[in-house]
């Protein structure tokens, strides 16, 4: 027989918190987080092949890109483009399906009947998208490295370019946050995510230089693309060997840092403006 | 930082003990985009605390409209909803805190999760500590039958579980209201059992308010202190179960069995007839007793052996359908 154990009445609650305290907000941060890490422990057997998929995708683009050999000179700047793309891909991506894939099947509508506001979420869901990003780009890093290694070339490394790939997370976040906004209200927008990742490969600077592209569509790059100043700024430090403070392409290391945090600004009020259209329209559940 | 609310002034104070109803829905109209059509149109409903609520209607009615909109997931076009006296839109962080639901269609948990990392994770949403969360998931757990298999993926259980596991979801709070729209819908006899069982715990035993949406007629009379039943987007009818019934109860319609059949031209205007296995059941509405003994001396004058006779009481069904086919008045 099924029963429900009283516990104590609490169907008259005395006082309510009219807004969670900040120890809350961080519990419902990590929870959000934890849950992502979950869903990736879930899904192991999907990250295995991606590890092993993206690898041999730099591998082959490299041997492409070399007309069917493995140059030294491609090796290390395919490098730091496959494995920001890998990143960025695997990060969007994973945003994005997974909020769709709540969305369809109602259950973020329960994780908006909670007091935690949904930025607090979505900003857990993204910082577990970036862990669950790692090892794909860790993968395609560590075969690019033995394969450098391997044939007695050296891998470049700078401290700095932490900055610039702090910066490129950043507004890969912003990008998501967009993407998640737009999810809530418009149906079929998976192949805006398709788009820009293809973007990103092409105009993104991964694999061709922003200063070999024709200038417009270098400017609109560093202008609107997540990836863009942070991967210009990342192959100035490793492949020239110049410092942060006086990078020689691009708008330099004030843009490299601003772009992202505007990125996040955006998206967060697309975000929340597209957050009221869906619950005017009543589509934050589509099942 | 958080701030504790003062008792809410412009209603009245929350709470099952109080006047305060559990739920209010004032004006509540619901327009979606540029279409004139009204999906939920003024709507108007107060359910004191305590009460378990059945709001009927048939498909596409408002019902799950109303319930987003009194959840918070959609905004209305106009009106107010309060739960526990705490306005949705307005205060929505401690009127969030006043319910917990399960809605239709939804899969309300994440099926690649456990039921027992499913509850943890809505504990922490609606606030709760991590020991609380698992102290109450317990709880919860090994009275819905679960506990033993709390560690297996929610998408490999049975239906029913999987609702279990939803209901769970939404009491891991122990909250005042539960929402409950379709909780029976793709459930086993079983499995509906169960869900009304828990409906009854939790208002007899725990003074819970349910607002409950079903097109299980039986299992809103069996539940349900008060209906109100929705029709193109108005509430047309409000009314305590039994006054419901009794009010559809003035148009008394008695049932006759007799043995073997009965020709036509016997029957009275107004009766119908049905054979079955050897049996006739013929059965009307009249508006007089005396109608009824009128139709068993005919019955007698045929020689009819009368097996039975009984006055039918309309049950839910009966007013439902009778509510939502009459004419629609403005």
């Amino acid at each position: 027989m099924t029963t429900l154990t009283p516990t104590a009445d609490r169907s008259a609650p005395a006082a309510i918190a009219e807004r969670p305290h900040a120890s809350t907000y961080l519990n419902g941060f990590v929870n959000e987080v934890h849950k992502g890490l979950l869903g990736l422990r879930a899904g192991w057997r999907e990250v295995l092949v991606q590890m092993i998929t993206f690898p041999l995708f730099y591998l082959l683009l490299v041997l492409f890109m070399g007309r069917g050999q493995l140059k030294d000179d491609l090796l290390v700047p395919g490098l730091l483009g496959m494995v920001a793309l890998t990143f960025i891909h695997e990060q969007v991506n994973r945003v994005f399906w997974s909020y769709l894939g709540d969305l369809q099947s109602g259950v973020l509508e329960q994780t908006y009947l909670t007091p935690m506001p949904s930025w607090v979420l979505v900003l857990g869901r993204q910082v577990a998208a970036v862990v669950s990003a790692l090892p794909s780009a860790l993968s395609v890093l560590l075969v690019g490295v033995i394969t450098i290694e391997a044939r007695g070339g050296n891998t470049p490394f700078d401290v700095q370019i932490l900055v610039p790939l702090a910066a490129m997370v950043l507004g890969t976040c912003g990008f998501a946050l967009v993407l998640c906004g737009l999810t809530l209200v418009y149906k079929r927008i998976e192949i805006i995510t398709q788009f820009s990742i293809a973007i990103w490969f092409i105009a993104g600077g991964t694999f061709v230089p922003l200063d070999k592209m024709p200038d417009v569509t270098a400017f609109l790059s560093r202008l609107i693309l997540p990836i863009a100043p942070g991967i210009e700024a990342t192959r100035d430090i490793l492949l020239g060997g110049h410092s942060l403070t006086n990078l020689p392409t691009g708008w330099g290391l004030w843009w490299v840092l601003l772009q992202p945090l505007l990125l996040v600004a955006a998206g967060v009020v697309l975000f929340g403006r597209l957050e009221r259209v869906a619950r005017r329209r009543g589509t934050l559940g589509r099942y | 930082m958080s701030t504790q609310t003062q008792a809410p002034s412009s209603h009245e104070r929350p709470g099952a003990a109080s006047a305060t109803p559990a739920i209010e829905i004032s004006g509540l109209t619901k327009i979606y985009g540029s279409s004139e059509t009204k999906s939920v149109d003024d709507v108007s409903l107060s359910v004191p605390a305590g009460t378990v609520f059945g709001f009927l209607g048939p498909n596409g009615a408002g019902k799950t409209t109303t319930i987003k909109i009194l959840a918070g997931l959609l905004a209305a076009t106009s009106g107010h909803t309060l739960l526990n006296g705490y306005d949705v839109t307005r205060r929505r962080s401690a009127a969030m805190q006043q319910f917990g639901a399960v809605l239709e269609g939804s899969r309300n948990v994440y099926w690649n999760l456990s039921a027992w990392q499913n509850l943890l994770y809505f504990g922490r949403l609606k606030g709760m500590r991590t020991a609380e969360a698992r102290s109450r998931a317990e709880e919860l757990l090994k009275g819905l039958g679960l506990w033993e298999r709390r560690s297996e993926s929610v998408g490999g259980y049975s239906r029913g579980m999987q609702q279990k596991v939803a209901v769970a979801a939404a009491l891991i709070a122990d909250p005042p209201i539960v929402l409950l729209d379709e909780p029976t819908i793709g459930l086993d006899v079983e499995a509906t059992r169960t869900v009304m069982e828990w409906v009854r715990t939790l208002s007899r035993d725990r003074g819970k308010t349910v607002l409950l949406t079903t097109h299980q007629m039986n299992v809103v009379e069996e539940l349900c202190d008060r209906v109100a039943v929705i029709r193109e987007g108005k509430v047309i009818a409000d009314l305590r179960t039994e006054e419901l019934l009794s009010q559809f109860r003035e148009r008394d319609k008695y049932e006759v069995r007799i043995e073997g059949d009965l020709p036509d031209e016997a029957l009275p205007d107004g009766f119908t007839a049905k054979a079955h296995e050897g049996t006739t059941t013929i059965s009307g509405r009249v508006s007089d007793p005396q109608e009824v003994y009128a139709l068993v001396d005919r019955l007698r004058d045929r020689r009819a052996v009368v097996q039975s006779l009984a006055q039918v009481q309309p049950d839910l069904e009966d007013v439902f359908m009778g509510l939502i086919k009459a004419p629609a008045h403005d």
